[in-house]
């Protein structure tokens, strides 16, 4: 028999002894539990959101209009059959395609898409499906069939507007397909929307035909990466907040089972039974809160989960179904990552019991001796871990070419774990310094040096709330500063008090009326168009650009915010009204590497176009490169058709938009999307920067009470040893109302303390946010904003933390009755 | 039973090797008590620890009931340990999270031979019936050192170690731990190896021994 592993007796005998340490502190394993059920239920929710999310990606990758080659009018107008007739008649393999918003009852809508499986490109799945005899058959004859996604299936089956429904979980939330005649049946149309084909095939377009590669678009998972980069950040820091608390409450367990532990060894326990025991109370721990964390991460995903869909459509427009889809891998996951967090932070403790001293009999308080080596340790270990991430900042920091996102966060993780390495040793030299200071003042003297004997218990949460506290200043700061920008920037290019968005047949007339009102002061023309970018061999890049054009008034000039230029930046603005020059958002510049001075090549109907680049502009949100020139030359050079029109409106005090708004409604029956109020985009504009961002400040508020939570139960869990602490004080005549107040004032100097380091760390952090992960994810840098009120309110946040976390030991410090405290000074 | 053959300890110091055991051979019979006497720090508790496999000598042997302990490896003298000693400290060591009664039990449990009946007999001949479910911390110190002598012999050990068990009591308490301790290792028929300083406590035994500079000598009347 293999000694301590086939004597399962001695095991379960062992098991259960030390699980009786728990039985006697229901508090520890309630600290221990809570910090790996809060770590595992946020990261678990992260999780559940990017894995729903990702799905809805994959899904909508996977449909076939995502993988062809677009052909589509040049002025945007729908297509005609007899447009696909002539392509076919041609000999080119294009398949028709329409694509339209079907409502049905309640609030479902549903975007339905119309094939004809017979040209269809083979290489797409759904094509792949139909090709069975007796599927295509009643795909195309009726009663017809379509294929729609499970999420609405039930919603629409009693629609009686649609032919018989098969559920497809391959099609992304929200989605219908169909054949073609059935589609403009439903959306009631006789037009197509646009023409696909396979990739490669070579076309021979008319030159009022575009064909818009499906590889030059970025896929939704590509556009969304950094987005639920971002989140799975704020879900780690949730995660390693938590296991903070685990860590903090086994570290306390086995400081109190040391005695028990040297026990059990004498009583013939061999050292490796003792190790699996330990082994196995922490997989039963950690099983209890995988499960516990996985499923109420589960709850928080689907309580977040609209939010977050809402956001991803306004920002990337990505179809995001609501419901959680949860592949198997994400349970194996969440439960890998407990498991594997619960058992990094339960190392050091299986470490110290495979090497305990046997013969320590007596002395479990003997690992206070190796405190100083430890700090010691960790201040070296901290150096060099800001050494990294002072490296890793320079680096970054001078590294023109797109930044890597994995450095960015390598920095942060680095900066702010060996602040935290640094901090107990900090706060040490501060107390110790202080205390020097106050030799007439014996409370506050013994408050300070029994502080610092509380360090090696507290250096944990302490450390937790630290890393709270910096990224809830470091977030909030980036948020706050990005809110400024924004809204600044919105306010520069949203200049027009109303933008209208006539169709190309009006806009002529509703220019020359536009013209006609003395109200209007000037009228801002905006045009769009795609180009394909060439290399400087004229070779095509497979990737295309968006052309911006505006009307170059000097009401623009004046307020187009402009981050670079090649001289000034009034020649810029003569560069590009005279014709021979752009401008290119910070993306674009960065992404390629482009400065002022530089060519762009660009493919245009007429032959290639070689515009210099006069400036950079910020652009903050769009995740495409983009290239701004006059309206009129995109109108010549690239075939761009009539775009929206914006109105500004001369500062008279008879100026009424409403007026116009109602007469452009009346007079060419513009309504709704087609004039929109300056105010109303503003409006939009500002509530997806707060929804984008709401996710992030929930996720910082939870750290932050997690962390508080961290102190809560660290302080519960070492009531029992504090009492014997204070109470020989209480017998030298200290009174219990000052030895709460001692207490109290213990803990917040200690959080303040905290706080003042969290301040430096925390404009480290925003720093790294605006100016390195930001520009890796987003590719445009944010200016970097301090504001005075999140800094104190950091402060704030941290003694007010600790007050709360007091407040509980405290009370019940308060209702300790005198006899106790003379039984715990009699055996103190 | 206990054979301990030229048993040697040197602990390194500051100021050069310390020899705490030099050359040390003592033999103990079945069932006999032997109490082994001597100033603090002269060894008497390294001997102990030797003796119950908690340490290894230098050089020379421990032989219990023939086998070689020195020899084993540490997974066999903590089972060594389990089922043939019964060990009792100075600071009773109990476990403070488990009651009286899963206390007294431990070592059985551990050695997969509980026995109610000679646990309930023990918990009744020490004085303990009736404060099954307390905890350790809510007994004297008296008490707890018996619950500590119920623990070691719950086990039905063939050796008892015990290292001055009646140190952290009054005379009074100690008297009594200590009768109580004879009549079970009698009744048990178990032997004992007692470590002590106190002529008292090891008067009553079979035979004293003193250790003195790391050697053994015959106690005197």
């Amino acid at each position: 028999m293999m000694p301590g592993i086939g004597n399962t007796g001695l095991l379960r005998t062992t098991w259960l002894t030390l699980f009786s340490h728990y039985r006697r502190h229901p508090g520890q394993l309630a600290m221990l539990l809570l910090g790996l059920w809060v770590a595992s239920a946020l990261w678990s929710g992260v999780q559940a959101i990017n894995a729903s999310a990702r799905d809805s990606y994959a899904r909508a990758e996977a449909l076939f209009s995502a993988s062809l080659d677009s052909v589509t009018r040049r002025d945007n107008q729908p297509l005609s059959l007899e447009d696909y007739l002539a392509l076919r008649r041609a000999g080119m393999p294009v398949s028709p395609l329409v694509e339209g918003e079907l409502s049905l009852s309640g609030e479902t809508t549903l975007r339905v898409i119309g094939i004809d499986p017979l040209t269809l490109p083979g290489e797409s799945s759904l094509a792949r499906q139909q090709s069975d005899a007796s599927a295509l058959r009643d795909w195309i004859l009726p009663p017809y069939r379509a294929r729609i996604a499970p999420e609405q299936a039930k919603a629409a089956r009693d629609d009686p507007r649609l032919p018989p429904l098969e559920a497809d979980p391959n099609l992304p939330p929200g989605t219908l397909v169909t054949d073609i005649g059935v589609a403009q049946r439903l959306l009631n149309v006789e037009t197509l929307s646009r023409l696909v084909v396979a990739p490669g095939r070579a076309l021979d377009l008319p030159p009022y035909l575009v064909r818009q590669l499906a590889a030059a678009l970025a896929s939704p998972g590509q556009l969304t990466d950094s987005f639920h980069l971002n989140l799975t950040a704020m879900g780690l820091l949730a995660l390693i907040v938590g296991l903070f608390i685990v860590h903090a409450a086994l570290g306390l367990a086995l400081e109190q089972r040391l005695g028990m532990l040297r026990t059990l060894r004498a009583l013939g326990v061999p050292g490796r039974t003792l190790v699996i025991a330990l082994a196995l109370e922490l997989l039963a721990f950690g099983l209890l809160g995988a499960v516990l964390g996985i499923v109420s991460g589960v709850g928080l995903a689907r309580l977040l989960l609209p939010d977050v869909a809402a956001s991803l459509d306004a920002l990337y427009d990505t179809d995001v179904a609501s419901n959680l889809a949860l592949p198997w891998y994400y349970w194996l996951g969440g439960l890998a990552v407990t498991l594997g967090g619960l058992f990094s932070a339960g190392l050091g403790m299986l470490w110290r019991a495979s090497r305990l001293d046997i013969l320590a009999l007596g002395k479990a308080q003997a690992w206070r001796a190796r405190l100083h080596r430890q700090l010691r340790l960790q201040v070296a270990v901290g150096a060099v871990l800001l050494g990294i991430a002072a490296w890793l900042g320079w680096r970054l920091g001078h590294q023109p070419a797109p930044q890597e996102l994995a450095l960015g966060f390598a920095m942060v993780a680095a900066l702010l774990l060996g602040a935290s390495l640094w901090l107990p040793s900090l706060l040490a030299g501060g107390l110790g310094l202080l205390s020097r200071r106050l030799h007439s003042r014996p409370h506050l003297q013994w408050a300070l040096a029994d502080l610092q004997l509380q360090l090696p218990r507290l250096q944990l949460p302490m450390m937790a709330l630290l890393l709270a506290l910096s990224a809830n200043l470091g977030v909030g700061s980036m948020v706050g500063g990005f809110r400024l920008t924004f809204l600044d920037w919105l306010d520069q290019r949203l200049l027009a008090d109303l933008y209208v968005r006539p169709s190309e047949v009006q806009h002529a007339d509703v220019v020359a009326w536009l013209e006609g009102q003395d109200e209007v002061q000037v009228l801002l023309e905006a045009r769009h168009a795609e180009a394909p970018l060439l290399n400087v061999e004229g070779q095509d890049t497979g990737r295309s650009l968006a052309l911006f054009g505006i009307t170059p008034a000097p009401v623009m000039r004046q307020s187009w915010p402009l981050l670079e230029s090649a001289t000034d930046r009034e020649a810029a603005w003569q560069a590009l009204a005279a014709g021979d020059a752009v401008f290119i958002n910070e993306q674009l510049a960065r992404r390629d590497g482009l400065a002022p001075g530089d060519t762009l090549r660009l493919r245009g109907p007429q032959g290639v176009v070689t515009p210099t680049i006069a400036a950079i502009y910020p652009d903050y949100g769009n995740p495409r490169g983009e290239a701004v020139l006059p309206a009129s030359r995109l109108a010549d050079q690239f075939a761009a058709p009539p775009g929206s029109l914006g109105v500004v409106l001369s500062p008279l005090p008879s100026r009424d938009v409403t007026r116009i708004q109602a007469a452009l409604g009346e007079r060419f029956g513009l309504s709704g999307d087609a004039v929109v109020d300056q105010r109303a985009v503003k409006h939009t504009a500002t509530e997806v920067f707060e929804r984008t961002f709401a996710i992030t400040q929930a996720l910082n508020a939870l750290t932050l009470a997690v962390a508080g939570l961290a102190l809560l139960t660290t302080l519960l869990a070492q009531a029992g040893a504090r009492r014997a602490q204070l109470a020989p004080l209480w017998a030298l005549g200290v009174s219990r109302r000052q030895l709460v107040g001692l207490q109290f004032g213990q803990l917040v100097s200690a959080a303040a303390g905290t706080a003042l380091l969290a301040v430096p760390l925390g404009i480290g952090l925003a720093w790294a946010l605006v100016s390195v992960i930001n520009v890796a994810a987003f590719g445009w840098r944010l200016p970097l904003h301090v504001f005075p009120g999140q800094v104190a309110m950091t402060i704030v946040l941290a003694v007010v933390v600790a007050g709360l976390a007091a407040l509980l030991p405290a009370w019940r410090l308060w209702r300790v009755p005198p006899r106790q405290l003379l039984q715990e000074f009699a055996a103190a | 039973m206990l054979q301990l053959i030229n048993l040697t300890k040197t602990y390194p110091t500051p100021q050069g090797p310390l020899h705490v055991l030099d050359g040390i051979d003592l033999h103990l019979a079945p069932g006999e008590s032997l109490a082994l006497m001597g100033e603090s720090g002269s060894g008497k508790s390294t001997l102990l620890h030797l003796a119950a496999g908690l340490d290894t000598p230098d050089r020379g042997d421990v032989l219990l009931e023939g086998q070689s302990i020195a020899a084993l490896s540490e997974p066999r003298r903590a089972e060594l340990r389990r089922q043939r000693l019964g060990l009792v400290f100075q600071q009773f060591h109990l476990v403070p999270s488990l009651s009286v009664a899963d206390n007294l039990t431990l070592q059985a449990r551990l050695a997969g031979r509980e026995d109610v009946d000679w646990a309930q007999h023990l918990l009744a001949r020490l004085g303990l019936a009736g404060l099954n479910d307390r905890y350790p911390e809510q007994l004297s110190g008296g008490q707890q050192q018996r619950l500590a002598i119920g623990r070691a012999l719950a086990a039905r050990p063939r050796l008892l170690l015990a290292d001055e068990p009646t140190g952290n009591l009054d005379e009074a308490a100690a008297d009594q731990v200590l009768d109580l301790l004879r009549e079970l290792i009698e009744e048990s028929g178990c032997a004992l190896l007692l470590v002590t300083h106190s002529v008292r406590v090891a008067g009553p035994l079979d035979r004293c021994l003193h250790l003195q500079r790391g050697r053994l000598a015959e106690a005197g009347p």
